[in-house]
């Protein structure tokens, strides 16, 4: 089989794998990923890749593994890996609550102090505005 | 006059009672009122109320904190701790704001902090004069105390009371980095973890068509459940 008579469906994918491979470069360039993590992606997208380019590559690892077909081994690797993929983001957006929590808590802290200071010098005016009172 | 030694209005005067509130801008007035007559020191922590929880607290204590977003009240309890430490609490007490707690149990919470014989201690509704409470409550209590002990490993008989003292050295050793009402497990973790002596004193919970309202609900229960044991995977 002659590898470049690629259909429309892998041609498209083959552009958008494109343009994550070259934004996988553009960070690793950059720094904007950790160099090991950015070289993790690359992998995985050149292997997305060749899976387009030659489904019978997938086949013939498929066979290997005792597994039918190629769409469905790349169908039992990616539920791990997306899996893995959500669990590190539920990771990432409990340590950014927790860190709105600390800020929170600073700012309350601080108006708090601010305001009860405020309070001991003009104690007599009752409830007052929200924020600091000027002495 | 509710403290009738020297002693013991000394010992109100030292200490910070730390109210977690949200949207109880309803019952909190009264119950501010009430606890400032004894314990002039009150720390309310308004968690992002929507309602008039603020100007309602902020009329009778000049403590009142704004969390500028909603936190839950485990995040709230620890800014109030945070602050009463700041300011030179030598007890801590946690006070719940919709009038489930009894004032007067305060006292009988801090008397064996003030001589020395532990440095924590938690208010259990289920041990002494029993409080009216409704059949179901019990029951889905029974069974967070069950799992509390098995968590905690501590032999408590009460779980989620928000009723609790602490010495100030105790107070300093809380982190509580659960946000949300899971925190009520991590008190206990953290007083196992520190080896802190506890205590369990018997105080009634007042039941109101109002407490019960802002009360949780089995469903609740099972989501705290799962925060709780997630928090304790991931910490």
């Amino acid at each position: 089989m002659n590898p470049w008579q690629l259909n429309p469906f892998q041609i498209v994918l083959l552009l958008l794998i494109a343009g994550l491979l070259a934004g996988g470069v553009l960070a690793l360039l950059k720094g904007w990923l950790r160099r090991r993590d950015a070289i993790l992606w690359l992998l995985v997208w050149t292997a997305g890749a060749i899976a387009v380019v030659r489904p019978d590559v997938t086949s013939v690892i498929a066979d290997l593994l005792g597994i039918g077909r190629g769409a469905d081994l790349v169908f039992y690797c990616a539920i791990p890996i997306l899996s893995f993929g959500i669990w590190m983001l539920y990771i990432r957006l409990r340590r950014v609550r927790r860190e709105i929590t600390l800020l929170v808590r600073q700012m309350a802290i601080l108006e708090g102090e601010l305001s009860a200071r405020g309070d001991a010098g003009s104690r007599s005016q009752g409830p007052s505005p929200r924020g600091p009172s000027a002495p | 006059m509710p403290t009738d030694t020297d002693q013991g209005s000394e010992i109100a005067r030292s200490t910070y009672v730390v109210v977690p509130a949200f949207n109880e801008g309803a019952a909190i007035g009264d119950v501010l009122a009430e606890l400032v007559r004894v314990y002039p020191n009150v720390v309310v922590v308004d968690d992002g109320s929507t309602d008039g929880t603020f100007d309602a607290a902020r009329a009778v204590t000049p403590y009142v904190l704004r969390h500028a977003l909603n936190r839950g009240q485990g995040a709230a309890l620890q800014t109030g701790v945070d602050f009463a430490l700041r300011r030179e609490a030598k007890y801590v007490v946690t006070f719940d704001a919709d009038g489930q707690h009894r004032v007067e149990d305060i006292r009988a919470l801090l008397e064996p902090l003030a001589g020395g014989a532990c440095d924590v201690t938690l208010g259990s509704r289920f041990l002494g004069v029993k409080s009216q409470m409704p059949r179901s409550r019990r029951l889905l209590l029974r069974m967070a105390v069950l799992f509390t002990r098995i968590t905690s490993r501590l032999p408590i008989t009460d779980a989620h009371n928000g009723l609790r003292a602490f010495t100030r050295a105790a107070a300093e050793r809380l982190d509580i980095s659960m946000d949300r009402m899971e925190h009520a497990s991590e008190v206990l973790d953290i007083i196992r973890r520190c080896r802190l002596r506890f205590r369990e004193v018997p105080v009634q919970i007042r039941y109101t068509d109002y407490s019960l309202g802002k009360g949780q609900s089995a469903r609740d229960a099972l989501r705290v459940l799962l925060h709780y044991l997630i928090g304790r995977a991931v910490r």
